[in-house]
């Protein structure tokens, strides 16, 4: 097997193959390990690359399959961390330089479950600074680049977690959503990415943006991989004041394929907001393919969807700017700019609209479950727009000229506000080859039928193995 | 987002108050840039003040009953 062909199987396949001793975690990580040296100079997804500590827990890994203590289907697999995932003796740097030499002394709770599923760390993966921008920009460690084409944004702030994914620098990746920065950088770069019902995936050990909305999410190439991944971190953590003690099932065993009968609910309101037209029309071809495949489309109304911007913002830049007051005041200057003024803008929102926000959230969240009394799905675009050039700081969509934050997060931040769970996976390419997002969203704790429903869209259309040409 | 048409609300001074009292640096010319930015931003936060929130409390995550053991 040619070391290409390694980098873009899935995790499922890869440890089939380990099981069978067709291949050993060693061949593995060496073929990603060649493909991430010669990709990086044009894509830039790691901060802080582990080749050394790589290949010895590889060949940890094969002692332990060899000797007859598989752990399951994600030993041996290659991983990449988002650099907010706290690494025990590894410098964690939270997309900026101020903490360029930090190393924590603790491994957050998700990557003790990872390294005790078996998983080998390849690095620390770039992101935007402090995980505060939907674009996956970062001035000091350098921007990240989208593999369909280097010249465009991945999409954030876990931009790094998906340059390396889609490019098949890493099998699987993990990166937080707090407007949806695990979803969007995922459509963006053609992945599956899964943010999780809030209290579902502890988010101790993770520098936090926004306490109330931060998710951790899976990111990968195939809605198995992020069920694999599901079954290693979801679980109750007492480290983590919001976990949930909820019982957690096998996600694997949820993608039966089995759909028919399935409400799903489009809400008009997407469609009243800027929005490319080549990305409406692959959502309702993919809207089209659920029905034939035997789930009920309708149309819905979500009154509160545009409030829930506004009120999610509130929130998000109070939280933020009371996480990093100190910092603000201490290393300003040093701030990527544009983080910056997020992040001084929370010192002007007083404490009356922070709690009105939240009052109005109370409202949104029963108005949001009240929706999924007729449904039981939503489906909508993931982002409004295909991938578009770094830097900008608006885009063209139509005839408007669209702020990029707010256009990048109109559909996944929603999702924040409420914590229901939600999935992007690809559903197209536009003309010029860059990828389409669907997401696909469900009732809280209900994984399970968000993962069933991409695993079925997925199985009936070929766009997730499309590959992009990195030159 | 929906159109504010309201002049913006918050003063040059009252701005400069809030950053002292916040403990930003009042001299620093990056004053100019974030009350520039606090004009286009702040007034798209008040869309959703039209909503009717009698009888509501704040939404807060569920915190988990187990005492954190931090405190332990």
């Amino acid at each position: 097997m040619n070391p290409e062909e390694i980098c873009y199987l899935s995790a499922g396949e890869l440890s089939w193959l380990i099981q069978k001793r067709e291949i050993s975690p060693v061949e593995i990580v060496k073929a990603h390990l060649n493909r991430i040296e010669s990709l990086e100079p044009i894509l830039n997804s790691f901060i802080t690359l582990l080749a050394d500590q790589a290949m010895e827990a590889a060949r940890q890994a094969e002692k332990e399959i060899q000797a007859g203590r598989y752990r399951g289907p994600l030993h041996g697999i290659p991983l990449g961390l988002k650099d907010l995932f706290y690494t025990k003796g590894i410098r964690t740097t939270s997309g900026s330089k101020i903490f360029d030499t930090f190393i924590p002394n603790v491994d957050g709770t998700v990557v003790t479950k990872l390294k005790e599923a078996g998983t080998l760390l390849l690095g620390k993966l770039n992101m935007h600074p402090f995980a505060y921008g939907p674009t996956g920009e970062n001035q000091e460690y350098g921007h990240m680049h989208n593999p369909w084409n280097p010249e465009l944004i991945t999409g954030g702030s876990s931009g790094g977690s998906g340059s390396a994914a889609a490019s098949g620098q890493s099998t699987l990746t993990m990166g937080s959503d707090t407007g949806g920065s695990v979803r969007i950088p995922a459509a963006l770069c053609g992945l599956v990415g899964l943010k999780p019902t809030y209290g579902r995936v502890s988010r101790y050990g993770l520098t936090p943006l926004a306490w109330s909305q931060d998710h951790v999410g899976p990111m990968a190439r195939s809605v198995e991989d992020c069920a694999l991944a599901m079954n290693a971190i979801a679980g109750y953590d007492p480290n983590d004041p919001t976990s949930m003690d909820a019982p957690v099932p096998d996600y694997s065993r949820t993608l039966t394929g089995e759909i028919r009968g399935l409400r799903i609910g489009v809400p008009k309101e997407y469609f009243e907001i800027p929005i490319d037209s080549r990305v409406k029309e692959q959502f309702w071809k993919a809207m089209g393919r659920l029905g034939e495949l035997g789930a009920v489309i309708s149309e819905v109304s979500w009154p509160m969807f545009r409030d829930s911007m506004a009120i999610a913002s509130t929130i998000q830049m109070s939280e933020a700017t009371a996480y990093h007051s100190d910092l603000i005041k201490a290393h300003g200057p040093r701030i990527y700019p544009p983080v910056r003024l997020r992040l001084e803008a929370g010192f002007f929102i007083s404490a009356i609209d922070y709690i009105q926000a939240q009052r109005a959230r109370a409202l949104f969240y029963h108005q949001s479950l009240r929706l999924f009394e007729k449904v039981d799905l939503l489906a909508g675009p993931t982002v409004p727009v295909t991938a578009f050039k770094i830097g900008l700081d608006k885009v063209k969509v139509g005839q408007a000229n669209v702020g990029a934050i707010s256009l990048l997060t109109q559909y996944t931040r929603p999702f924040n506000l409420n914590g229901f769970p939600a999935i992007t996976l690809p559903c197209g390419f536009s003309d010029d080859g860059l990828p389409i997002g669907l997401q696909l969203a469900g009732r809280p704790f209900e994984e399970e039928m968000v993962l069933r429903l991409a695993h079925a869209y997925e199985a009936s259309t070929d766009w997730h193995l499309r590959r992009p040409r990195i030159q | 987002m929906r159109e504010m048409t309201k002049k913006f609300w918050l003063s040059k001074e009252t701005f400069l108050k809030i950053a002292e009292a916040s403990g930003l640096n009042t001299k620093d010319p990056h004053m100019e840039e974030l009350y520039t930015y606090l004009e286009k931003v702040l007034p798209s936060l008040k869309s959703f003040e039209e909503i009717d929130l009698t009888h509501l409390e704040p939404s807060m995550p569920l915190l988990s009953i187990k005492e954190h053991p931090d405190e332990s």
